[in-house]
């Protein structure tokens, strides 16, 4: 069983300063398998994506990636061992080129051919991309810059990919274009998603992990999520079949 | 980990003490000299207790706190030489200093609004220079470069009247200001310190308790200005200058920062050890360049000890875990 | 009208040096977050170990080589013992740094004693050239060549090299750089070097310009390079460049004009600016 798991994480909890943010949240991510994380807003999903990147200091708990522990490690060192992170904001450096961010993702390989391999193929899924080559990435749209920032994330060889809300600010269409992109990521990395839109996330995810105030309190497949509409309007204030694209309320609804 | 406003001194009972020997210190000896060790300690404590108000309450980082000290001492010297040195006339200059205090709290205050912290503390050394240069140039009325020397009212010509002025100001600053940060306004200070986005959304308008902050701490070290300047009867562009506001840094930090009995301690050991160390030179000319052992000091304690001299005794007596 | 182009010339190469001292501190705090108030004690570093070098072998080039490594070395040590605890602790690394500050010069104090020294020209650069009939300091002009071509090489390193594209995404989003896999301590450790090494630099070319130098040199580039670095903007090199070469211009003419008024029209400049747009004239919005 443990064989095919990519990251594995066991009774995590954090302090953020002198907030307790996460009393105990466990989550497993299976070999090139798409896992959403969700939850109402300050559940405490994007502080279990930092907290496996090492952004944040995991107080107790475990944090396996492929078996191997990451926990305490800094966050370039967590990187190294092929674990990438998109944050909410993208993260784009928006005085550097479209070609420059690129660059500055790449990990050094051994051959000059690999990284222009690895290059073309990130182009190849996002062809808007070549377009702006040359442009400052703060000049790009909201739609490219996450492209963009994608792409940065594909560069690497990667064996799981944490993505946090990135359908987040993207008009319904290009959301759209995104769930095919999203489920051919799952041939190349393991995923972790965060997401609000519960509709976005139902259908490129394979299993859920629900956290609610900073702790885990139910995960399982997808589709039983799908088809347990109590569920959902419990933890996370909303239902599906209520709209395309049903957004979890960040307003508590018991 | 939970904070106080400020962490809880040696017992009253202790500190009853400490100010009962104090007081009685001139029936024991007339040294000129220990008194005047006495006071300078005590003044540059309770200077740097309002810099502690503002650094280490409020968490605002001033490098031109001296200012507030300086001008005061200077109005008070001024007027005794060019105007008179009757008691009125020091009133008059008292009733000055705090006015000029509040204005300049009110305008340094005004620029937390507008710069951040670096920048804050940037434009803070350089208004400050820009006093010490305006009391360079003004030979005539401040004496320039050689500073400026002038006699007291006759009721303050007695060093044991002084040594009182000096001690029972310092006894009143340090309960004001303890009945201050007790206050709801001081809880709100520290809360700013801690985390100003927090406070901010918690609806408080973090601008105008920083503004108080800042007309208080000014307004406090105002008053030691113009205490200094009864005690001293001489004032030199020193007053003024970086390396003043530098001192009570250093003091806040050895002894203590955000706590009351901090600046007192912080400032003992450093006026003291700064004693020691320039006589000692007298005897080795190795000791010459002492301030470079303070500087390593400092350097240590912000390492090693985060809190100061009384947080490391805390830490030691109620062998707390480290927070 | 003469005048005039001795001032400029004598103001831009006192701006180039200025530059120098600034373009390390405004990368150093763009990229880090730190406030090295220690920096001009590396300045001063540069000038004495640079004169008392030539002072002894006669070589200015070696006294400039000589200066540039004392500096860069302290600084390297400063960095590795006393700075790398504190990274992340803002409050804590301005302590610091006005520590390392303080003991530095304290140090250089008890080497070099209290006192001013001389800082002669060297005599390959001593004299005039005649400029479209103007007499101009050949020092100054060896300056202005100088720092001119330390500036390009400094922007060639920030725009053609890894390291440099690394520096520009790390002062935008540090911890975004981090999670790419960038081992940030080491940026830092290199961003400090080359900062410290720019700034000792410029300080062996200080001496000769005023003469004799003094441990008020510290003091006095570290204000100044402050100023230059909040009016040009906090991690912004071109600013440091603009700022730099308006402060110097500015101090000449008005040395020339009104002595006292010099250093109170820097920092009335400042804060005019700084109350203008607080974050300097290139500088990032809502950076740090």
């Amino acid at each position: 069983m443990s064989d095919t798991r990519i990251l594995r994480v066991a009774g995590l909890h954090a302090f953020i300063g002198q907030f307790y943010v996460l009393h105990g949240v466990d989550v497993e991510v299976q070999n090139h398998e798409i896992m959403v994380l969700l939850g109402r807003n300050g559940a405490g999903k994007t502080t279990t994506l930092r907290c496996v990147m090492g952004l944040v200091r995991a107080h107790e708990g475990i944090v396996e990636l492929a078996g191997e522990n990451i926990k305490g490690l800094p966050p370039h060192e967590i990187a190294n061992k092929k674990l990438t992170l998109v944050p909410e904001d993208q993260g784009i450096f928006s005085v550097l080129t479209v070609a420059e961010n690129l660059q500055v993702a790449m990990r050094p390989s051994r051959a000059k051919k690999e990284d222009r391999r690895r290059l073309d193929f990130a182009m190849s899924l996002f062809p808007d991309l070549k377009q702006a080559w040359n442009r400052k990435a703060g000049t790009l749209s909201g739609g490219q810059k996450q492209m963009l920032a994608l792409a940065r994330a594909l560069i690497n060889e990667n064996k799981l990919m944490m993505l946090d809300e990135p359908s987040k600010g993207l008009a319904p269409v290009v959301v759209k274009g995104l769930v095919p992109v999203m489920k051919e990521l799952r041939t190349y990395a393991s995923v972790l998603l965060v997401e609000q839109n519960l509709s976005f996330a139902s259908k490129v995810g394979d299993a859920f992990s629900i956290i609610s105030d900073g702790k885990t309190v139910q995960s399982g497949k997808m589709n039983d999520l799908i088809e347990a509409p109590e569920t959902q309007r419990l933890y996370l204030g909303v239902h599906m079949g209520g709209g395309e694209s049903a957004q979890i309320w960040t307003s508590s609804s018991s | 980990m939970r904070r106080r406003a400020y962490l809880p001194g040696p017992a009253p009972a202790a500190l009853i003490l400490l100010a009962g020997i104090l007081m009685a210190l001139p029936l024991f000896t007339s040294s000129r000299s220990t008194f005047t060790m006495v006071n300078m300690i005590t003044t540059s404590a309770v200077f740097a207790l309002s810099y502690n108000l503002l650094v280490g309450y409020t968490g605002i980082l001033s490098l031109g706190h001296a200012l507030f000290f300086g001008s005061s001492a200077y109005i008070v010297g001024i007027m005794m030489r060019h105007v008179g040195t009757s008691l009125w006339i020091l009133f008059m200059a008292v009733l000055i200093s705090m006015v000029f205090a509040v204005l300049a709290g009110l305008f340094v205050g005004y620029l937390t609004l507008r710069l951040k912290t670096i920048y804050y503390a940037m434009v803070t050394l350089a208004v400050a220079e820009l006093l010490v240069i305006l009391a360079e140039k003004s030979r005539s009325l401040t004496g320039g470069l050689d500073g400026l020397n002038y006699r007291v009212p006759e009721f303050f010509q007695n060093a044991v009247v002084v040594y009182y002025l000096v001690l029972i100001y310092a006894i009143v600053a340090l309960f004001l200001v303890r009945r201050f940060l007790d206050s709801p306004t001081g809880k709100v200070l520290v809360s700013i310190r801690e985390n100003e986005q927090r406070a901010s959304s918690l609806g408080f308008d973090v601008f105008r308790y920083k503004l108080i902050s800042s007309v208080a701490a000014g307004l406090l070290a105002s008053l030691t200005g113009v205490v200094f300047a009864i005690d001293n009867r001489f004032v030199m562009t020193s007053a003024l200058a970086v390396d003043r506001t530098l001192e009570a840094l250093f003091i806040t930090i050895i002894g203590g920062v955000g706590t009351l009995p901090g600046p007192f301690i912080g400032a003992a050991v450093y006026h003291l050890a700064a004693d020691w160390l320039s006589s000692l030179a007298k005897v080795h000319a190795i000791f010459e360049r002492w301030p470079i052992l303070f500087g390593g000091l400092y350097i240590v304690i912000t390492l090693t000890m985060p809190g100061g001299i009384v947080s490391a005794y805390y830490r030691l007596r109620l062998r707390r875990p480290r927070g | 009208m003469d005048v005039v182009i001795i001032l400029t010339i004598n103001g831009l190469a006192t701006g180039l040096l200025l530059f120098m001292m600034a373009a390390g501190l405004s990368v150093i705090f763009g990229l880090m977050g730190i406030m090295n108030f220690a920096h001009g004690a590396f300045f001063m570093l540069g000038s004495y170990a640079s004169t008392w070098t030539y002072l002894k072998t006669g070589n200015f080039a070696l006294a400039m080589l000589a200066g540039t490594a004392v500096g860069t070395f302290i600084g390297f040590l400063t960095e590795r013992s006393i700075l790398r605890p504190v990274y992340g602790k803002p409050l804590a690394q301005i302590l610091i740094t006005l520590g390392a500050f303080i003991v530095l010069n304290e140090m250089v104090k008890a080497v070099w004693g209290p006192n001013v020294i001389p800082s002669p020209v060297p005599p390959l650069l001593e004299g005039e050239f005649r400029v479209g009939g103007v007499l101009v300091s050949r020092y100054r002009i060896f300056i202005i060549f100088f720092g001119v071509s330390t500036a390009a090489t400094v922007q060639w390193l920030l725009n053609r090299t890894r390291l440099g594209m690394i520096v520009r995404a790390g002062v935008e989003n540090a911890e975004m750089i981090q999670i790419l896999g960038v081992n940030i301590r080491r940026v830092f450790a290199a961003v400090f070097l080359l900062g410290t090494a720019l700034a000792s630099l410029g300080g062996t070319m200080i001496g000769p310009t005023l003469g004799q130098i003094g441990p008020f040199v510290s003091t006095q580039y570290l204000l100044l390079g402050f100023i230059v670095v909040v009016i040009g903007g906090l991690g912004s090199l071109i600013g440091s460049l603009v700022a730099g070469v308006l402060v110097g211009l500015m101090n000449n003419y008005v040395v020339w004009l009104y002595p006292p008024a010099a250093m109170p029209l820097n920092i009335i400049l400042m804060s005019l600016i700084l109350l203008v747009k607080p974050t300097g004239l290139f500088g990032k919005e809502g950076a740090h």
